[in-house]
């Protein structure tokens, strides 16, 4: 008996928050609804006011066009996962590391080089652009991909994250440890690496996020449209003038939005589960 | 590594530019440049039209015209960043033969900066481009006494109607106008939710013509009167209801889709170069039930009557290139048999030299009468032609582009008089002026 | 997933210690170095090299277009036109604005919104997703939506305001004094999502045996939260704060597509008037001389922040 009132008293509280919380959502999803009502409407009407939801004559014609048609996005959508890829992984890797020994090993120089860090982030990167283009053009990594793959695999955000993350962890356990006469490397992987990886999701589908919508640096370090990435092959359905098509930039934006997605919905699973040994041995 | 080397001839000079730029990036040693190099018969042409618009075509024409020879087109987009792309490129020493420059900011900077080949004396005795040399009817770039750019394009403006609310309203389509008999005109055809026109004409370039931002001498031509009367034409047809209100310009974006609002009916002229007939014969994206006429552009009340637009899409040679003779026959190529290509796109070659029948054709789409008053269009595009020329004077042209338009959406907007937003304009174009010629 | 030892790096260092070792509880500096040392190599090769030219361009004038050749050297020159240009300082007061109001916004909200999301309510992964959705859409549609949404006379924000019997709705876009308000909704609405997936991954090693405890003390949620959560949310809230701010003081994406600076200068933040004279004026040099302006505000900034948590939050 109590136990039936437990659970309905337990299910009214979880719509309590989830009511609102999915209101709310729908103002969320706005955007992707109207890319999605974009992609199906003919580009005259695009941007009727008020906003028309609906479109009255849907057409799948921007799909066939952007998936099969002259300037295909599938060459670009393979780029951009190889790209993101590496990206993720290197700097997953290189920032877990890096932001542990900045949070939980001491040693000379340490806050430093840190601070310099944090000040590399500042310079706004837009400035970066064009010494980047003569940098790269030099090592002869222009016009390929390593142009994007390999600044993208040493962040700086990515450690400052990591080392805020180790930061709020408590130092006992590494300092039981080393008595115990655990090496630094056992001390990382054993016990504060299991603890960290909520946060390495969460760093991962933001490192897939950035390298998935950067713009800016395939404009300027690739040239050949066999090596486009995702966002510039979008470029392909502006006409002269330099304006959008919507339908077809929309639709496009619609499929490469899919394995965002994924990524979101694979690796966001990690925070829930570690919820469930957050006991820590 | 899958990188895939780009093969490049680096010369010495820009061997020696990426060597500085190294330094100055703080790396010294060794400049390992990629090398290997593009064959001789292969030329690199960089343009900011789709291929499918009429480049490709040219391409192949040109080919099969020179056999063995290859052609690689690429394709920026022509917006600033686009153009970044362009110019990082070609200072980096990607290997680019030929290219296009569409924006007079960008026509600027790389004619200041020698970014375009001299080609004078190649123009010299060559009967079919003589009209490039022509200086008082300039079709070309001038720098100093040379030419280094050369326009494909003539870009004159028309006022278009749309035929149904014209013969509502009853007014005679205009073969010859002012400015005032305009806006009286605009007056007239509005009606319940139709606004009169999109935009009044830029009256103060129709008035003052090529270079109409300076003084013979150089200096800022801005507090010129006529540049207020012409934000005051505007801000009055705003407020009287005439012209379509500038809030709903800005906050729509209607600036880059200004052929929504003509298709849907919501205003009954329009202001417009040719290659806005491109939406109108487009039936399938752009579904309209109502026929379009052309008049050309009024003149000022005195007559004065130079266009809006300007000949355009420059195309030029790389003084890098170490293919120019290949590269000018492909440039000669372009502004002369391949101009057809290219007019089927829509585009109206400068030259003049594809029928204007053909012109008109691809203008005007696969139906033209179902869409067009067909003799319309022929009047005011060949039988009475604009006068068109080109800006020769380009200072401080980015800067001052951008403080007339920022006022100018300030007044239009209603939050400033036009007297206060022109003055606003001529500070800083004379700031921006002064400040290039201490630098030159 | 996998996390591999940088290959030739001795990755484990063997527990035999040699006398100098002062403590058994510190570990050698160069195990400190060999951390870093893969993340450091990268970030000074492929970030470090091309900044240090950026602060060599800023004592220059060049247009690009002129190539190296054209480098002209000026020495402070630009810094002293930075400080007496108007538009450098119009910019900077919006920015401060625009940055003031909409980053503590997002990191409130985005804290509520991951403690919201952090509980066991229906449909959490799909909720999740859909507030993590405007930080992963095409700028386009955002700015498109925005557009639509805010639209003066027919927009859906406005017809509320009218029906809440507001007369004289805000024109949005197409007024000075509204567009940086409109953009500061825009970018709160867009960067929640991203705040609370942050927050979500920190709440996780939230300790689960404190709450109990608490339980059995009958603390109340308020107390709970002050005691319990919050001290182990800081440093994450340090973190967004920063690039939040950071980003705030680069990010000119949905500024460029919505207003493009206007109407007049009204929207022009220090990113994009940074954007506008290198990009649209070629004008490098200058560009480079704001972009070092702002880095040694921003870096001051950083510093009061980072010595304001520094007593609070550092452990060791």
């Amino acid at each position: 008996m109590t136990d039936v009132i437990r659970s309905r008293h337990a299910r009214r509280q979880r719509w309590l928050w989830g009511a609102p919380l999915w209101v709310l959502a729908l103002a969320f999803l706005a955007p992707f609804a109207w890319m999605l009502s974009t992609a199906f409407k003919r580009d005259a009407d695009a941007f009727t006011v008020p906003m028309d939801w609906i479109p009255d004559r849907a057409t799948w014609d921007a799909f066939g066009t952007v998936l099969f048609g002259e300037s295909s996005i599938v060459p670009a959508f393979a780029n951009s996962v190889f790209v993101a890829a590496l990206r993720v992984i290197g700097e997953v890797v290189t920032a877990t590391m890096a932001g542990y020994a900045f949070a939980r090993i001491r040693f000379a120089g340490r806050d430093t080089v840190f601070l310099l860090y944090l000040a590399t982030a500042i310079i706004p990167a837009q400035l970066l652009l064009v010494p980047r283009f003569v940098y790269f053009q030099t090592l002869g990594l222009y016009d390929t991909l390593w142009a994007l793959i390999l600044p993208g695999m040493f962040t700086v955000l990515g450690t400052f994250l990591m080392r805020q993350f180790f930061v709020s962890q408590p130092a006992e356990f590494a300092e039981a440890a080393r008595i115990d006469g655990a090496s630094e490397w056992q001390i990382f992987w054993r016990i504060y690496l299991p603890m960290a990886t909520p946060v390495m999701s969460a760093l991962g589908i933001l490192a897939f996020v950035w390298s998935w919508n950067d713009y800016e640096a395939p404009l300027v370090l690739i040239s050949s449209p066999e090596t486009y990435t995702l966002p510039l092959s979008l470029s392909n359905f502006t006409d002269e003038q330099g304006s959008l098509s919507p339908s077809l930039s929309m639709a496009a934006s619609a499929v490469s939005i899919i394995p965002v997605l994924i990524v979101f919905l694979v690796l966001q699973k990690r925070f829930v589960q570690a919820m469930t040994h957050t006991g820590i041995k | 590594m899958i990188g895939r080397g780009r093969a490049r001839t680096p010369t010495r000079r820009q061997f020696l530019a990426g060597c500085a730029g190294i330094a100055s990036a703080g790396v010294l040693g060794g400049c390992g440049s990629g090398s290997g190099a593009t064959p001789p018969n292969r030329l690199n042409v960089w343009g900011g039209v789709p291929p499918g618009s009429g480049p490709a075509a040219l391409v192949e024409a040109f080919t099969a015209a020179h056999p063995g020879t290859e052609v690689s087109y690429t394709r920026f987009v022509n917006d600033d960043r686009g153009n970044l792309k362009l110019d990082t490129a070609l200072q980096g020493g990607v290997d680019i033969d030929v290219y296009f420059t569409y924006q007079t900011k960008q026509l600027a900077l790389r004619a200041e900066s020698r970014m375009m080949l001299d080609v004078t004396d190649r123009l010299a005795g060559d009967a079919e481009l003589a009209p490039y040399l022509d200086r008082r009817n300039p079709t070309a770039l001038w720098d100093g006494d040379r030419v280094r750019a050369l326009a494909t394009v003539a870009e004159p403006w028309f006022v278009l109607f749309n035929e149904a609310a014209r013969e509502r309203a009853g007014t005679p389509l205009p073969t010859r106008w002012t400015v005032p008999e305009f806006e009286q005109v605009a007056r007239e055809i509005r009606s319940d939710g139709v606004f009169g026109t999109y935009e009044v004409p830029r009256t103060a370039r129709i008035a003052l013509g090529p270079d109409y931002w300076f003084t013979p001498e150089g200096g800022s031509n801005l507090a010129d009167p006529r540049f207020v009367e012409w934000l005051e034409l505007g801000q009055r047809a705003i407020r009287d209801g005439v012209a379509y209100p500038w809030t709903e310009v800005l906050a729509r974006h209607l600036d880059a889709y200004q052929q929504n609002g003509f298709v849907a009916g919501e205003f009954a002229t329009w202001v417009t170069p040719p290659f806005s007939l491109r939406y109108l014969h487009d039936e399938e994206n752009y579904p309209h039930d109502f026929r379009v006429a052309a008049a050309p552009l009024p003149t000022t009340a005195d007559g004065t009557g130079w266009d809006q637009g300007q000949y355009n899409n420059f195309i030029m040679i790389n003084p890098r290139s170490p293919r120019q003779d290949l590269a000018w026959e492909f440039v000669r190529f372009w502004v002369t048999e391949g101009a057809r290509h290219m007019a089927k796109g829509g585009k109206i070659p400068a030259l003049g030299n594809v029928p204007q029948e053909e012109v008109l054709a691809s203008l005007l789409g696969p139906e033209p009468d179902r869409w067009f008053d067909v003799d319309s269009f022929r009047r005011v595009l060949f039988d009475e032609p604009a006068q068109l020329y080109v800006d020769s004077n380009l200072t401080a042209y980015a800067e001052i582009d951008l403080a007339l338009s920022q006022q100018q959406d300030l007044c239009w907007i209603g939050e400033r008089s036009p007297a206060d937003a022109m003055a606003a304009v001529a500070a800083r174009a004379t700031a921006a002026i002064d400040r290039n010629r201490k630098a030159a | 997933m996998a996390v591999i030892a940088p290959s030739g790096a001795p990755a484990a260092p063997t527990p035999t210690r040699t006398g100098s070792t002062p403590s058994v509880s510190q570990p050698r500096a160069w195990v400190g170095w060999l951390f870093i040392a893969p993340n450091l190599i990268g970030v000074l090769l492929f970030t470090l090299v091309p900044l240090v030219s950026v602060v060599l361009l800023s004592f220059t004038e060049w247009n690009l277009v002129s190539g190296f050749g054209g480098i002209d050297f000026v020495g402070l020159e630009n810094f002293v036109d930075v400080f007496q240009d108007p538009a450098f300082w119009n910019s900077v007061v919006l920015t401060l604005v625009y940055a003031g109001v909409s980053v503590p916004l997002t990191t409130i909200l985005g804290m509520a919104l991951g403690l919201a999301l952090n509980r066991d309510v229906p449909g959490r992964a799909a909720l999740r997703a859909i507030f993590f959705v405007p930080y992963i859409v095409s700028v386009v549609a955002i700015g498109m939506t925005w557009l639509m949404l805010m639209n003066p006379s027919a927009g859906l924000i406005n017809q509320v305001l009218g029906a809440l019997g507001l007369q004289d709705a805000p024109a949005w876009f197409a007024s000075s004094y509204w567009a940086l308000p409109a953009l500061i909704v825009i970018a709160v609405w867009s960067g929640v999502g991203y705040a609370a997936v942050i927050y979500l991954s920190a709440l996780q090693d939230a300790p689960t045996q404190l709450y109990e405890a608490a339980d059995l003390d009958g603390a109340g949620a308020w107390t709970k939260f002050r005691v319990i959560t919050w001290p182990s949310l800081v440093p994450t809230t340090v973190f967004l704060l920063v690039t939040l701010f950071i980003g705030a003081s680069q990010g000119f994406g949905l500024i460029a597509l919505i207003t493009a600076g206007g109407p007049g200068d009204s929207t022009t933040t220090l990113p994009f008037y940074m954007y506008q004279t290198g990009f649209q004026f070629y004008r490098f040099g200058y560009a480079s001389a704001i972009g070092m302006v702002t880095f040694l505000g921003v870096l001051a900034l950083t510093l009061v922040t980072w010595r304001a948590q520094r007593g609070r939050a550092l452990h060791d």
